[in-house]
This record gives structure tokens, C-alpha cells and sequence, in this order.
């Protein structure tokens, strides 16, 4: 078949860059790394890009395939070729450019290892020798966790890390649940405390990108509630997130809507909510904000109250209650569920604009 | 008309009392009748999922139980964040029957019907999207926008995740665009649209938010748009509201209206302004509309 890619190439030395097209011929079962290795062959040597495995193991050639990082090896071109579309590969987001699709991961690694990615010791081990045995329900705490290859589809696309690079990020806090997870892990409590900081669990703004992104199913945001509702089960909540969290659940017990008004200094405290005032009185006069008066309540909030109060009794905080729905999510593919859509074809809308894609 | 169940959530309820005026107003016009449900709470805002999951989905179960309890099949939501609370927990109840039938026990502890997998929760922009709501929002539509130019922004839990939301490709959506079209407005591109507009953190992180929330407004404008179009109520508040802080941060003026999809689609229809009450907003869009005389 004949496959077309433009391909955004960038030298960092010079910062030169352009958007190269290349025509080639390859055989339908082609994936878009094998598209590159025949364009790198016969075309132009002097394509960068990573690659090892070739078999979704290596976690080496995550890119951009039309603005949404991919790993090259897991992305079949048949279809795309015969919709006569020419997707634009470029580098993955967040991540500096050291050339072409090449990118530089020691901001990535950085974080990685600031998870402290092994075991702490200090569990208790079987008295009589035998190695340590998890029990399936706590493996499954991990499972979908331990899948995560390191490639950093989940990095490129995360919206807070594009506002703060130093937040830690999907990968990383997606591992480090997998260390919080472990039962043999002896390190727990300090890990939840070093994670619940300023650039922690609670920076991520749940736009979810990160899950639609992974092409091994961790769902690292998945993750990351899991490590919020185990901070909060292990009363590490100092964390302005944290506190707004936990005043969801307060004020769906008690008047069962959103407090709104009280949210603010609820979740900031008093002296940050008395800094705010002004941006409050504005809100307050296009009726934005302010005290409901009578106040707004749920009928039936009772009901909420004591539902609450029976599955605190069941004891299934933490991340126990996440992992609990995972069964049932499981069966859901991702993507469009109409099948009978074709998101090249009529009806559908353009593809998502990339800088100075119209050259 | 069609009998839905209708959960406005805690925004529309209180500060996006418009939202709901627009809705009540647009939904018989394009052949809804909203069944209002008395007994629900908020859905836990994404909020409650991560700090109490098992209470999250309790709470959440209890809403589509008192909505099945209706005998209506939909449960019609105008809040993304709303949409995927519910929706998420609705495939977790309809996809384990051993988790549901403990949910229901304790759900009949307190006097709560049973839920027992009926409904399907869908948000107004899809009910308007396609099918026979499309067509009568063409013909409600008669008033039209005058090529009036509008960015639409999705914001990210109507797309993301899309095994949960499921209804357009979440790369390449369609919906908005497609009922801008229909009303005689101009869809703006632009590359935010699908991204996030910082909402869940602008509270608790609020210059990380604030860098997020730049992205859309900037470059609706750049792009030529004279209004921006959002399905979710919390992506408004932060549009509409937040703008000032951004303007204060960056020295610069955005003066960028932000509509609720119900509010565009009531401008077309012709939907008086008592019912639309753009005066709610922080940035007025009486302005942008009148200059079109739309």
C-alpha cells in the first residue's frame, strides 16, 4: 500500500525546523514504526527517532501521530492510508526536543525516580522462611498500575504538566501508587506524605488525557484517585486539594448540594479567603455567589447521610473502592462505542490543528 | 415529546440558575420533557470519587435509581463533569451484578428503590446533536446566529474517558460544531478546544489552572471568535469568572463571552433574555449579540 507522512523534523543544534512529507510503499500489515524504518531506509538516513522492541514492550518510540502521542509500533497504517489521510508524526509534548521525534526523558526519569520506584524494607516476612505471597485481591490493587512501560504517551499529553512542568505527573504518580499498593511496600505513610505535596496528587486537573493516551490500559489518573483516597483514608489531608475534596463529601450529607460559598475558605482557609474578597464581591453581584437563604437543601438528603454512614461501616475506603469498579470498566473499549461512525468520514470534524500544520 | 429524567446537578441548582433557565426554556422546543427529580444530591463533582469512592458510587447509584424510579429510560445531564460522575457509575452498577445487588442492599437500607440498570445517562449536547433532536433544533433554530462567530469548547469530561463518555471520537468531535452550524453560527477552530480549562484545581492550584485556562481564551480570540460555546457549567464558571483574574495576572483585556450551549441555541430559537439571563455572567455577551443584532 502507499502510505504519505509529514513529519516535523527539528535539529536543536541550529533550530531548524520543518515539516517534511515522504511518500512511500509499504506492506498492509505496516505499523507506523515500520512506515519510518522504510522511510529512514530508502528515503532520508537522517530521520531520528527511538525505537527497540517493536513489540509494545519497550516503551522506546512513543510520538505524535496528528497531535496524540502514540507508541509507532502499536498504530497499524491501513486504515489511515486507506482513508487517503497523511497524519503529521512529530515529537511527544512536554519533553524537551533533542531532535526530529527524539526527545529528551531526563525530566522524565527525574520524576520517576523521585517516586522512589522499589520496594521499601521493613515488611514482615513469613516466620517460617517461605517467600512473601499477596494474595490476589491485593495484587489487583496494582495490577493495571504495574503495566506502565515508561514510555511517556501519558507525560505528553498531561494539561497540568503543561502549566506546571514540575508537577509530577501521570507516569510517575501512577507508579508511585504501585508502591503504595504493595503490601510488602514497608514505606506507606511517608510516600503519601512526599506525593500529597505542592507539585503531587492533588496538581492533577482530571482532563483525563492521560488515560485516553496509554497504549498498555494503566489509567494513570485512575491511579491518581486512588492515591487521593488513600491519603485521605491515612488522614493526610493538609493538602488545599485534599480539603476541597473532603467538603464534597460534607456538604452531600448535609444539605446534599455543593456549599458553595463556603468552599472557598473551606478548602484555602480564612486569610487566603479574605484576599479573595474582592474577586467574591464580583461574583456576588452577578449573583455568582453568596448565601442561599433559606438554604438550599436536598429533599431526602437524610438518605445520603445514612448511606454515608453504612459504607464507612463497610470499610471499603482507600483505593479498595476503586479497584471495586474495575471489573465492570474493564469491559468498555475505548474509542467512539457507534461503531457504524467513521471518524475520517463525513460528519466527522477535522482533525485537531497543530502548529504551523498549514505550511 | 419524549419524557426525560432531568438532574441539573449543584450549578445550574445555584450559581448557574441561568443554566437551567435556558434548559427548561430550549427543552420543549426540541422535543424534551424534563421530568425534574426532587431526591438527588450533587454526583460528588469527581471530588467525592477520589476522597470516598464507595460512598461516590452510593451517592451516584442513588441518583439513577430515584431517575429509573420515573420510568423514564434517560437521565439528561447539562454538566460534563455530572455526566461523567454518573456515567461512570452507571456502567460500574450495570456491568457487575454482584456490586450492584450489595449497592442495592444498602441503598434499600435507607429506603431507597432499587436500581436496576435501566437508565442511560446522556447530556443535552448529544440529545441535540443527531437524531430527531437535531431536526427539530433546526426548525427551533429559525431565529439563526447571523454568521455570528463561535468557538466551541468542549471541555474534557464529554470526551475523556472516552470508554466511559463514548459518543465522538474525543480527538475529532463533531457535536458542537455541528449544532453551531445548524443555528447559523460560524464554527472558530482551534486547537484548546478539546483541552482543559483548569477548573478541578483553579481552587486548590490555582496558577497552574490559571495556565490552562489561558490556552482556550487565547486562542478563541486569536482565531476570530466573537463568543465562545461550552456544554459544562464548571468549564463556564471558569471561562466566565476566572477571566478577570487572568486579565489581572497578564495585564491584558479578554473580554471574551462564554455561553452555555443552551443559552447559544436559546438565541437562535428565539428564547427571551428573561429566560437566557446573560446578566449572570461576569462578561456580558449582550454586547457580541447585539452588534450582530442577532
Amino acid at each position: 500500500m502507499q502510505v504519505a507522512l509529514k513529519v516535523w523534523r527539528y535539529d536543536a543544534a541550529t533550530g531548524d525546523r520543518a515539516l517534511r512529507e515522504y511518500e512511500i510503499d509499504a506492506p498492509e500489515e505496516a505499523t507506523l514504526l515500520d512506515c519510518l524504518d522504510i522511510v529512514k531506509d530508502k528515503v532520508d538516513g537522517t530521520l531520528a527517532y527511538r525505537k527497540s522492541c517493536r513489540m509494545m514492550i519497550c516503551g522506546s518510540c512513543g510520538m505524535r501521530m496528528d497531535g496524540a502521542a502514540v507508541l509507532a509500533c502499536k498504530v497499524r497504517m491501513y486504515d489511515v492510508a486507506q482513508a487517503g489521510q497523511v497524519p503529521v508524526i512529530s515529537a511527544m509534548g512536554n519533553l524537551p526536543i533533542v531532535r526530529d521525534l527524539v526527545v529528551d526523558m531526563d525530566p522524565f526519569w527525574d520524576k520517576f525516580k523521585a517516586m522512589k520506584p522499589y520496594l521499601q524494607p521493613g515488611y514482615d516476612r513469613p516466620e517460617d522462611g517461605r517467600e512473601y505471597r499477596i494474595t490476589q485481591p491485593r495484587m489487583d490493587a496494582i495490577k493495571k498500575e504495574a503495566l506502565c512501560i515508561n514510555c511517556g504517551c501519558c507525560v505528553s499529553e498531561c494539561n497540568a504538566m503543561e502549566s506546571d512542568p514540575e508537577f509530577l505527573g501521570p507516569q510517575a504518580l501512577a507508579k508511585g501508587m504501585r508502591f503504595v499498593g504493595d503490601p510488602r511496600d514497608a514505606a506507606t505513610v511517608e510516600r503519601l506524605e512526599q506525593y500529597s505535596g505542592e507539585h503531587g496528587i492533588w496538581e492533577c486537573t482530571r482532563c483525563f488525557f492521560c488515560n485516553e493516551r496509554c497504549p498498555k490500559g494503566v489509567d494513570p489518573r485512575d491511579a491518581i484517585a486512588k492515591l487521593g483516597a488513600e491519603a485521605i483514608k491515612n488522614g493526610i489531608d493538609r493538602d488545599m486539594g485534599a480539603k476541597h475534596a473532603k467538603w464534597f463529601v460534607r456538604s452531600s450529607e448535609t444539605t446534599g448540594w455543593l456549599r458553595e460559598t463556603e468552599l472557598v475558605p473551606k478548602t484555602q482557609g480564612i486569610v487566603s479567603s479574605v484576599k479573595q474578597m474582592k474577586f467574591a464581591m464580583n461574583l456576588i453581584s452577578h449573583n455568582k455567589a453568596g448565601l442561599a437563604f433559606p438554604p438550599h437543601v436536598a429533599k431526602d438528603v437524610g438518605e445520603a447521610r445514612q448511606l454515608h454512614k453504612i459504607v464507612r461501616e463497610q470499610d471499603r475506603q482507600g483505593a479498595f473502592g476503586h479497584i471495586q469498579g474495575e471489573r465492570a470498566l474493564a469491559k468498555l473499549a475505548h474509542g467512539v462505542h457507534d461503531e457504524g461512525r467513521d471518524p475520517y468520514g463525513p460528519g466527522s470534524f477535522p482533525k485537531p490543528y497543530l502548529p504551523e500544520d498549514t505550511e | 415529546m419524549r419524557r426525560v429524567a432531568y438532574y441539573k446537578g449543584c450549578l445550574a441548582s445555584l450559581s448557574a440558575k441561568e443554566l437551567d433557565t435556558s434548559t427548561q426554556a430550549l427543552a420543549p422546543r426540541v422535543g424534551l420533557e424534563l421530568v425534574e427529580l426532587e431526591s438527588v444530591t450533587c454526583c460528588g463533582a469527581g471530588d467525592i470519587h477520589e476522597a470516598e469512592p464507595d460512598y461516590y458510587l452510593h451517592l451516584n447509584a442513588r441518583i439513577l435509581a430515584y431517575a429509573e424510579a420515573t420510568g423514564c429510560d434517560t437521565l439528561l445531564t447539562v454538566c460534563n463533569v455530572c455526566t461523567l460522575n454518573l456515567r461512570q457509575a452507571n456502567f460500574m452498577l450495570k456491568g457487575d451484578d454482584t456490586l450492584r445487588a450489595r449497592v442495592n442492599k444498602n441503598l434499600a437500607e435507607v429506603g431507597v428503590p432499587a436500581y436496576s440498570g435501566e437508565v442511560d445517562v446522556r447530556h443535552l449536547l448529544w440529545e441535540i446533536a443527531e437524531g430527531e433532536g437535531y431536526e427539530l433544533l433546526k426548525v427551533a433554530a429559525h431565529k439563526g446566529l447571523k454568521g455570528l462567530k463561535v468557538a466551541p469548547f468542549y471541555g474534557c469530561q464529554i470526551l475523556r474517558p472516552s470508554k466511559i463518555m463514548g459518543f465522538e471520537d474525543p480527538d475529532r468531535p463533531w457535536s458542537l460544531e455541528r449544532i453551531i452550524e445548524a443555528c447559523g453560527g460560524v464554527a472558530i477552530d482551534y486547537p484548546a478546544k478539546i483541552k482543559c480549562c483548569g477548573f478541578p484545581i483553579i481552587q486548590a492550584r490555582e496558577e497552574t489552572a490559571l495556565g490552562e485556562l489561558i490556552q482556550p481564551i487565547e486562542q478563541a480570540i486569536e482565531a476570530g471568535a466573537d463568543v465562545m460555546v461550552t456544554p459544562c457549567p464548571l468549564c463556564h464558571l471558569s471561562l466566565d469568572a476566572w477571566q478577570q483574574k487572568l486579565e489581572a495576572a497578564t495585564g491584558r483585556s479578554f473580554k471574551l463571552p462564554i455561553l452555555h450551549l443552551a443559552q447559544l441555541v436559546g438565541v437562535a430559537a428565539g428564547i427571551e433574555e428573561s429566560e437566557l439571563k446573560f446578566k449572570r455572567h461576569i462578561v456580558d455577551p449582550r454586547p457580541a449579540l447585539e452588534r450582530l443584532e442577532v
